[in-house]
């Protein structure tokens, strides 16, 4: 028994209610059940209520009959608990960070041992070098131009494509892509400390930190660009 | 399922033997299928499914591809080259594994 347009929309909305606010999330879960209400309603006999209900509870998500009248079981069990969700979510989350971490180091050692990128590479610290020994004080700004430029790209694809918003995988792609910056921020307040205020900084600091730090800005750009791109077309495709 | 824990440690060897004989599969199909192979005896939940699909996805052992299916989209997995050389490895482990627990449990059939 396949189940109606209005059905299938039905169980969309109680996913929302249900706090599963990311659609490349919900896309994966709307899937199983919509297959599995169809499967029980056609090998088991029963309702669509009560097929529901019965998936609903299959996800970890507790449901205490007790106290609840008859007429508000399906109603009150599907809302009492969204705890099963909350923990597919979570878990999803842990796994993309760990497979974008993962495509960033394979991506790094590739770029590491390319004869373009080295040349780029190159090219750049030259550059560094060159502001350094002929502009030192515009160190700080060129070094946090290379730095940014995660936070750049982000807010670029963020207003480019809706696709972009409420996604998951974009979510953990950002993340990602934030931590060198993270950690830029972290050594950049540890100097803090000792200096008031930013011309007094050593400058070399600024050089070498956006040297150093830019081969994974470039993979993180990269991997940004490639969520991207897949997010999209699943999108478009849920739209069309 | 007789005794969850016991199938536990194999559920990711069983995904990829799966999907090694399948070009590819969605969740529910894989639910379904082990369903119907061990006829009702072990039965994958939704809980313990998804963390393991997510996980091997996130290896680089599995692959992903969305198409559009009776009004919503359908998330299928398939095994990448490493995925399937992994599956080969895995399912050496669990031969040995149940060739252990064979002579431990039962010496003569050992």
């Amino acid at each position: 028994m396949k189940l109606t347009k209005q059905e299938i929309q039905f169980i969309d909305n109680y996913l929302i209610k249900n706090e599963v606010k990311f659609w490349d999330v919900r896309l994966e879960l709307l899937d199983h059940i919509v297959s599995a209400v169809e499967d029980k309603m056609t090998n088991e006999g029963i309702s669509f209520n009560e097929a529901l209900l019965d998936v609903h509870r299959g996800f970890g998500n507790q449901f205490i009959e007790f106290g609840v009248s008859k007429n508000k079981i399906f109603e009150k069990g599907l809302y009492q608990s969204n705890a099963g969700f909350k923990k597919f979510t979570r878990q999803k989350q842990k796994e993309l960070g760990r497979k974008y971490r993962k495509i960033t180091w394979k991506q790094l050692k590739i770029k590491l041992t390319s004869v373009k990128f080295l040349m780029e590479y190159i090219v750049l610290i030259l550059f560094f070098v060159f502001i350094y020994k002929y502009f030192p004080k515009a160190c700080f700004f060129t070094g946090l131009l290379v730095l940014v430029l995660p936070t750049f790209y982000s807010a670029y694809y963020y207003f480019k494509n809706k696709s972009t918003r409420k996604s998951l995988n974009f979510a953990m792609a950002t993340s990602s892509a934030m931590a060198v910056w993270s950690i830029y921020n972290l050594s950049f307040y540890i100097l803090k400390e000792n200096y008031d205020n930013v011309a007094d900084m050593p400058q070399i600091y600024f050089v070498v930190v956006a040297c150093l730090f830019y081969p994974m800005i470039r993979i993180n750009l990269e991997v940004y660009k490639k969520v991207y791109e897949e997010n999209k077309r699943t999108y478009n495709l849920k739209l069309s | 399922m007789s005794n969850s824990k016991l199938y536990k440690g194999s559920l990711n060897t069983i995904i990829l033997k799966l999907l090694n004989e399948h070009d590819k599969m969605y969740g529910y199909e894989i639910t379904q299928k082990v369903k119907a192979l061990t006829k009702g005896e072990l039965k994958i939940t939704e809980g313990a499914l998804y963390p393991a699909l997510h996980k091997l996805e996130a290896e680089g052992l599995l692959d992903v591809e969305v198409a559009k299916v009776d009004n919503r989209l359908r998330k299928y997995y398939k095994l990448t080259e490493t995925g399937t050389k992994e599956t080969v490895n895995k399912l050496e482990e669990l031969a040995d594994y149940i060739k252990t627990m064979q002579a431990l449990v039962n010496p003569k059939l050992a």
